[in-house]
C-alpha cells in the first residue's frame, strides 16, 4: 500500500489542473470549489490509509519506488517516497486541516465571484506541493517542493493583488523566505560535496555522514536550519508572517496550520540524524526557537488586528517547536531519549489543529463584522454562538489548559527543555523564556477573546452567525483541538511511536503506558508552575479586558509606556528592515547604478564612439577621385617593393 | 646584340611615363592611352626575355616562343580593353557631358 503514497499529491494536483484548465462554461460547480473539495478529500482518504499502515508498523524508508529524472555521470537524481512516523504525522496535519479549510473556503470565499477559480486552483497546488514535500526522500526533491510551497504562498498572500499592501506583503514573504532558501541550498550543496548523494537513506546513515568534516557538518546543518528560519518565520526573518495576513483568512489558516511554516519545522525534524552530529547547530536551533517564542509573544500582547495577534502567536508557537527540537537533540545525544523530538512533533500537530481553528474562527468573525480591528468589535458572543464557543476551545487549547491538546504538548516541550538544561545551562535560560511565554500566550489569547466576543459592540455592525459550511469545519477542528493531545497516550506512547523515525539515534526503547506518562507529567512541580502561569494570564486578561473599570492607561506611562510603544512598533524589527532597505540597499543600488551607467555603459559607448570617430577620419580618404586611388596604389606598390628588396632581406626573410 | 639592361631601362621608362600620365592627365582618353603605354612596356619585357631565353639555350636547339605568344595575346586583350574603355567613356560623356576624370567623383563618402 505504501508504494502508492505518491498518488497523494497527484489528486490535489489533478484538481489544480482541472480548475485552472477547464473552459469557463464547463467549470462552474461553484467556480471550482467542488473540484477542490474532491481533490482534497481524495488525498485525505489516501493519507488516512497510509497513516493506518504506519500505525500498524510498516514504513518505507529508502526502499520505496524511485523515478530517475536526471543523470549526470554516475550521479543520478530521483523522485521517491519516504514514509515514516514523522511523515505520517505531517500527512495527518496537511490532509485533515487542508480539507477542512477547503470546505470552509466554499463559504468564506462566496462573495469573490470569478476570482474563486484562481483561489481554488492555487490552494490545490499549495496542498499538492506540501504533500510532495512531506513524502520526499531526498533533499533535492524536498527543495523543489519547498520552493513551490514558497511560490504558492506568494500567489495566495497576494490574492487581492490590486490592493498595494497585499502585493507588497506577498513580495515581502517571497523575498524574506528566499533568504532562508538560499541558506538551505548552500547547506544541501555542502552535504552533496562531501557525500555525493542527497538521498536521505545515504545521508542519514551515520557511517556515510562521517565523510563530512565536523566543522562542515556544523555549517551545513546550521544552513539547513537557516532554510527553516526563513520558512518557519523564526526570529530574524519572522516579520513576513504578520504581513502575510493581507491574504484571505483561509490562506492564513492554511499557511499557519498546515503548509508553509510547518515545512520549516518539518525540515528541521527530518534533518535530525544530521543535526545531532553537530551539537553547536542544535544549540543554535534552540536559542533561535526560544528567542522567537518570547519576542513574538510580547508583540502579540499589544497587537490590535485580530489576525496579527494570531500571526505572532503562530511565530511564538513555532519558536516552541524549534526550541524543543534543539533541546531534543541534546536529549538524544546525552540522555538517549527522543523526548524533545516527540514533544516538538506533537506540538506541531496540536498547533496545526488549534491554530487552524483559531484562524477560521477569526475568519468567521471578520466575515461577519467586516473589519480586522479588535477595538471595533466586542459583544459578538451572543450573536455568533458557535464561533465564540469553538474559538474559546482553541484559546484554551493554545493557553495550555488541561485536558485540551495544547497543555500536553507544551508541557512536554518545557519538560524537555528543562531536562536538556542538565547538559547545557543555556537551556535553563531558554526554559525561562518558554515559561514566560506561557503566561503571555494565555494573556493575549484571552485578551483577543474578550475583546472580540465579550462586552458590548464598540462599533456599528450587524453581525450574524456564519453559514453551516463554515461552522461545520469549525466544530470538527474544535473537537480535534480538544482531543489531539491524547495522541500522547496512543498504544506505547507517542514518544515510542515517533522515535521510530529517528530509530538509529535512540538506542533505548521507551514503552510507556498512559499511567506512566500521566505520572511523570503530574508528578513534576514545573507542570503546576506553567498551569498557574497560564491561569494567571487568563485571569489578567479577564481583569483588564472583561471587568469594567480597569484603567489601562497606567501601562502607558513610564518604562512600561515606552515598552508598549516598542511592542506596538514590533520591536522596530520591521522598521529596521525597512530602514536597512532604504539606506543600505538603496545606497548600494545607487553605487551599482552609477557603476553600470558610467563604467559599463561608458566602456561600451566608448568603443562605439571610437569606431564612429575613426570612421569619420578614415572616410575622407574615399574622395571618389580615381586618379588619387591609382596614386595610392602606386605609392603602396613602391613601398612594398622597397620593403621586399631592401628591408626584408636584412630581417632574414 | 643589345645588352639586356638597355631593354630593361627602356621598358621601365616607358612604364613610368605611362604611370605618370595615368596619375596626372585629366582627359580620360589620354589616361586610356597612357594605360596602353604601360601595357606595351610589359609586352616589350615579355618579348625581350623570350628572345634572350632562345639565345641562352641556342646549342640545345631550345627555341621557346611562348613569351612572344603571350605578348600577342596581351595586345589582343589590350585592343578589346580599349574598345570597352572607349564605350564606357562614351556613355559617361552622355551622362555628364564631360570626360575629365577629376570631375567624375560621385562615388565617394
Amino acid at each position: 500500500m505504501l508504494e502508492y503514497a505518491w498518488l497523494i499529491p497527484v489528486f490535489p494536483f489533478a484538481a489544480f489542473l482541472l480548475i485552472s484548465l477547464l473552459p469557463k462554461r464547463t467549470l462552474s460547480w461553484e467556480d471550482g470549489a467542488g473540484y477542490a473539495v474532491g481533490g482534497a478529500a481524495a488525498a485525505l482518504i489516501l493519507s488516512v490509509l497510509v497513516i493506518w499502515e504506519v500505525m500498524s508498523g510498516s514504513t518505507m524508508v529508502g526502499d520505496g519506488p524511485k523515478f530517475e529524472w536526471l543523470v549526470i555521470g554516475d550521479i543520478s537524481f530521483t523522485f521517491g517516497i519516504w514514509i515514516d512516523q514523522l511523515t505520517a504525522v505531517m500527512l495527518l496535519v496537511v490532509s485533515v486541516v487542508g480539507t477542512l479549510i477547503v470546505v470552509y473556503s466554499a463559504g468564506y470565499m462566496h462573495g469573490e465571484g470569478e476570482k474563486r477559480r484562481r483561489y481554488y486552483a492555487e490552494i490545490m497546488l499549495f496542498i499538492s506541493v506540501m504533500y510532495g514535500l512531506v513524502i520526499s526522500d531526498n533533499y533535492l526533491q524536498m527543495f523543489i517542493f519547498w520552493e513551490l510551497v514558497g511560490l504558492c504562498s506568494y500567489l495566495l498572500i497576494g490574492f487581492w493583488y490590486e490592493k498595494p499592501s497585499a502585493a507588497s506583503a506577498a513580495k515581502r514573504a517571497f523575498i524574506v523566505t528566499r533568504v532562508g532558501d538560499i541558506m538551505l541550498m548552500a547547506g544541501i550543496i555542502i552535504l552533496f560535496k562531501y557525500v555525493g548523494s542527497l538521498d536521505f537513506v545515504t545521508l542519514f546513515d551515520q557511517e556515510t555522514a562521517a565523510a563530512v568534516p565536523t566543522d562542515m557538518m556544523v555549517l551545513a546543518t546550521a544552513l539547513i536550519f537557516g532554510g527553516a528560519i526563513g520558512k518557519s518565520a523564526q526570529f530574524p526573518l519572522h516579520e513576513w508572517l504578520p504581513d502575510a495576513m493581507e491574504g484571505p483568512t483561509t490562506v492564513s489558516a492554511l499557511i499557519h496550520a498546515a503548509t508553509m511554516v510547518k515545512a520549516g519545522v518539518y525540515l528541521t525534524a527530518r534533518s535530525y540524524p544530521l543535526l545531532v552530529q553537530a551539537p553547536e547547530s542544535l544549540l543554535f536551533v534552540a536559542v533561535i526557537g526560544g528567542v522567537t517564542a518570547l519576542i513574538a509573544a510580547t508583540v502579540a500582547l499589544v497587537a490590535t488586528d485580530i489576525k496579527r495577534v494570531l500571526a505572532y502567536s503562530t511565530i511564538s508557537q513555532l519558536g516552541y517547536m524549534t526550541l524543543a527540537l534543539g533541546a531534543g537533540g541534546y536529549l538524544v545525544l546525552y540522555a538517549d531519549t527522543g523526548g524533545g523530538y516527540s514533544a516538538a512533533v506533537l506540538h506541531l500537530m496540536n498547533h496545526a489543529f488549534f491554530k487552524a481553528l483559531l484562524f477560521l474562527c477569526a475568519g468567521s468573525v471578520i466575515h461577519a463584522v467586516g473589519t480586522n480591528d479588535m477595538r471595533l468589535m466586542g459583544g459578538l458572543g451572543k450573536k455568533m454562538r458557535i464561533t465564540s464557543m469553538t474559538m474559546l476551545v482553541g484559546a484554551l487549547a493554545i493557553a495550555g489548559i488541561p485536558p485540551l491538546s495544547g497543555f500536553w504538548s507544551k508541557d512536554e516541550v518545557l519538560a524537555a527543555v528543562y531536562h536538556a538544561g542538565e547538559f547545557n545551562a543555556v537551556f535553563f535560560l531558554l526554559w525561562f523564556m518558554g515559561i514566560a511565554t506561557v503566561f503571555m500566550t494565555a494573556f493575549y489569547m484571552f485578551r483577543l477573546w474578550f475583546m472580540t466576543f465579550a462586552g458590548e459592540p464598540r462599533s456599528d455592525y450587524h453581525a450574524h452567525e456564519s453559514p453551516k459550511i463554515m461552522t461545520f469545519p469549525l466544530m470538527i477542528l474544535a473537537a480535534l483541538a480538544a482531543v489531539s493531545g491524547f495522541a500522547l497516550f496512543i498504544s506505547d506512547g507517542f514518544k515510542y511511536f515517533i522515535e521510530g523515525s529517528i530509530g538509529g539515534l535512540v538506542h533505548e526503547v521507551h514503552h510507556e503506558s498512559a499511567t506512566d506518562i500521566l505520572g511523570v507529567i503530574f508528578g513534576d512541580p514545573l507542570t503546576y508552575l506553567s498551569l498557574v502561569l497560564a491561569v494567571g494570564g487568563m485571569f489578567l486578561a479577564y481583569k483588564m479586558y472583561y471587568l469594567p473599570g480597569f484603567d489601562r492607561s497606567v501601562f502607558a506611562r513610564g518604562i512600561s509606556g515606552r515598552l508598549q510603544v516598542a511592542l506596538e512598533n514590533r520591536w522596530y524589527i520591521s522598521k529596521f528592515y525597512d530602514d536597512f532597505a532604504l539606506r543600505v540597499v538603496y545606497a548600494v543600488s545607487l553605487v551599482a547604478d552609477a557603476f553600470d551607467r558610467y563604467v559599463i555603459d561608458g566602456i561600451v559607448n566608448g568603443f562605439a564612439h571610437l569606431g564612429g570617430r575613426s570612421g569619420n577620419v578614415m572616410r575622407t580618404v574615399q574622395t571618389g577621385n580615381v586618379q588619387r586611388y591609382a596614386g595610392l596604389v602606386v605609392i603602396g606598390l613602391c613601398l612594398l617593393l622597397i620593403f621586399m628588396l631592401y628591408i626584408a632581406p636584412w630581417g632574414g626573410w | 646584340m643589345i645588352p639586356i639592361e638597355y631593354w630593361l631601362v627602356f621598358s621601365s621608362l616607358l612604364f613610368c611615363i605611362g604611370a605618370y600620365g595615368v596619375l596626372t592627365k585629366r582627359n580620360a582618353i589620354v589616361v586610356l592611352m597612357c594605360i596602353e603605354i604601360m601595357l606595351n612596356s610589359a609586352n616589350i619585357n615579355l618579348v625581350m626575355f623570350s628572345s634572350y631565353h632562345s639565345v641562352l639555350h641556342i646549342d640545345a636547339m631550345d627555341t621557346d616562343p611562348s613569351g612572344q605568344a603571350f605578348a600577342l595575346f596581351s595586345i589582343a586583350i589590350a585592343a578589346a580593353e580599349v574598345a570597352v574603355g572607349l564605350a564606357i567613356l562614351l556613355s559617361v560623356y552622355r551622362q555628364y557631358k564631360t570626360i575629365e576624370v577629376d570631375k567624375i567623383n560621385i562615388l565617394r563618402w
